[in-house]
């Protein structure tokens, strides 16, 4: 009986130290090691695609599909956010018009993407919503919503793989893409 | 006051129990352990490999002080080798390969000088020897008496993100030491053991034009379209039976939780909310845990299948965006610093639903993706740190750590 009086004891005791420290000893090997700072690197000019008058000026009738789908740019989101902000409903507004006449004939797949804080489901969930909030917006301007597929891509589909914040804004988008 | 001492007693034990409660500074009072090498066959590289491997996976057992001096000896000396004389366990092993190329391990325990244990292994070819690693390390674990560590033996399979778009699934141990690419080309991702014995599994193709979930039977390699959903399609969790699978679908743009019956090929929805509800993770047979933003950000709720009563489970953190649960036990991954401009920490954290007690887990880096051993003993994870890509096993009850990094590519989900 004292032995098991004993032990018990002994684990409350052990309990008890292990509950007096605040911070779990874990990783510990990994924390000497300093993130780097964030570069400070200037502004990337994400809208180098050709002016609409010298798309039209090569032809219309002659456009290819690869054509079209670069007038169609892509459409920026905040962090964490996923409301068409009011610098890219022109955008938007230009798509639509796009869609519903050079690629009238093809149907529009939104690609819903995020900057890389995180491979969960929640951030392919809001690349997805991102397409959403893009698809709504084109119906609203008169795109039939039958010609227009989603998919969400989450953080794995990424055209800037630095670690700069003008990097991830550049990830936290909608591109489009035209289908047959 | 006998009564104090056994309230005392009972209070403790019970509390024992508790995995959220850190286990600290134990390794003085592990028995120690040291490996001898008899081998016969074999260069001295891979002598060493597998050397290290089961240094290696003793020490991820956590229940010995495991002396990493490589010594050799023969099999049937009747003493340890004169360094280890003062080791309270002796592991000696044996490997020589046979006629048909097969690579053969005999290993014996002592413990002061007498034998405790001994057993035999083989398989048939060397380059997956790291299983043989892991199953003496099991075994030693069971005669032992501890709590199992049968997740050492079981398989990791986890997508690999080697470019934008593109991506790979591979079946691996869970030190990544053996590493099988089963679903080459495309980008395919989210893979889910199918069933508990691990023989197929599915995953998630977004090369179609509307995402598609399928199955793979490993042995036949029998590929087979399970459903599709615009934008999103992805299988969350499997039921312990196999038979009931948790989706993130998202009819109309539209992320919510469906309960799906393989043998009916029926779905139900599960979740009505119009933001986002994704990530569903089975609690027991009819209740799961979910991510939902409901509250204006990702956060950990809960419900019984085919209820539409739903309970907030997480009420720390204001960005909880993935989740696992084991009987009592939440694994929970929150943002630590919300901020658009600079690095983002991500910790896992564990909270008992019954206690309240919330302990942090990881330290440092992007911690995510976690997944509870069958078992509940250990937490499996995704660590992104420094531009490394890292899978890391949590010892609840040991209060330990390990990571195992990933040669080249990124991890972008995994399950065991």
């Amino acid at each position: 009986m004292k032995s098991i009086v004993l032990s018990g004891v002994v684990a409350a005791l052990l309990v008890f130290s292990g509950c007096s420290s605040k911070d779990p000893v874990v990783d510990a090997e990994t924390q000497e090691v300093e993130a780097p700072a964030a570069q400070e690197v200037k502004a990337v000019e994400t809208e180098t695609v050709s002016s609409e008058s010298s798309v039209i000026s090569s032809g219309t009738d002659s456009l290819t599909m690869s054509d079209i789908e670069k007038q169609l740019t892509s459409v920026y989101f905040d962090f964490d956010k996923f409301n068409i902000r009011a610098d890219m409903q022109e955008k938007v507004t230009t798509s639509a018009a796009v869609a519903n006449a050079a690629a009238s004939a093809y149907s529009v797949k939104l690609e819903g993407n995020c900057d890389e804080w995180g491979s969960d489901e929640y951030n392919f969930a809001l690349g997805l919503k991102r397409a959403n909030a893009v698809k709504k917006a084109l119906v609203a301007e008169g795109v039939d919503a039958a010609r227009v597929a989603m998919v969400s891509y989450g953080e794995s589909n990424p055209v800037c793989s630095d670690k700069t914040k003008d990097c991830w804004a550049q990830n936290r988008r909608v591109d489009f893409k035209l289908l047959p | 006051m006998k009564l104090f001492l056994s309230l005392l007693m009972l209070f403790s034990l019970s509390f024992a129990e508790d995995s959220t409660i850190e286990v600290i500074k134990r390794v003085d009072s592990l028995p120690s352990i040291a490996v001898e090498d008899s081998s016969i066959s074999y260069d001295d590289t891979f002598k060493m490999r597998f050397f290290k491997s089961i240094v290696a996976d003793l020490n991820v057992i956590s229940i010995f002080n495991v002396d990493r001096h490589y010594r050799e000896t023969h099999f049937n000396d009747t003493n340890v080798i004169v360094n280890n004389k003062d080791m309270n366990y002796v592991l000696r092993y044996k490997m020589f390969e046979d006629d048909n190329g097969a690579l053969n391990i005999g290993i014996k325990l002592l413990e002061e000088n007498k034998l405790v244990l001994s057993k035999n292994y083989k398989v048939g070819r060397k380059n997956i020897y790291m299983f043989i690693s892991h199953a003496i390390a099991y075994d030693i674990n069971e005669f032992m008496g501890e709590a199992s560590v049968a997740w050492m033996k079981r398989k990791v399979i986890f997508s690999r993100i080697i470019a934008p778009k593109k991506s790979e699934i591979v079946i691996a141990d869970y030190t990544l030491t053996y590493q099988h690419t089963i679903v080459k080309g495309g980008f395919n991702v989210f893979p889910k053991w199918a069933n508990r014995a691990q023989k197929s599994f599915y995953y998630t193709a977004l090369d179609a034009k509307i995402p598609t979930l399928k199955h793979v039977d490993i042995k036949t390699a029998k590929v087979t379209n399970v459903i599709s959903s615009d934008g999103m399609m992805i299988c969350s969790d499997v039921s312990d039976d196999g038979k009931t699978l948790l989706l993130t679908m998202a009819k109309d743009g539209q992320p919510d939780v469906y309960s799906y019956k393989t043998n009916t090929k029926k779905y139900t929805r599960e979740t009505k909310y119009n933001g986002i509800d994704v990530n569903a993770q089975f609690m027991s047979k009819d209740k799961m845990v979910f991510i939902s933003n409901r509250l204006g950000y990702p956060n950990v709720f809960a419900k019984r299948l085919g209820s539409s009563e739903v309970e907030q489970m997480i009420y720390y953190g204001k960005s909880n965006s993935a989740c696992s649960a084991h009987g009592e036990y939440i694994v929970y991954k929150a943002r630590e610093s919300s901020n658009a401009f600079s690095a983002n920490t991500f910790n896992l954290h564990l909270i008992s639903t019954k206690t309240d007690f919330i302990r942090r887990l990881t330290a440092t880096g992007v911690n995510e993706f976690p997944r509870f051993s069958k078992d509940g003993d250990a937490i499996i994870f995704i660590k992104n740190y420094m531009a490394q890509s890292s899978i890391g096993i949590i010892r609840l009850k040991h209060n330990k750590n390990y990571l195992f990094p990933l040669k080249y590519g990124r991890v972008q989900s995994m399950d065991w």
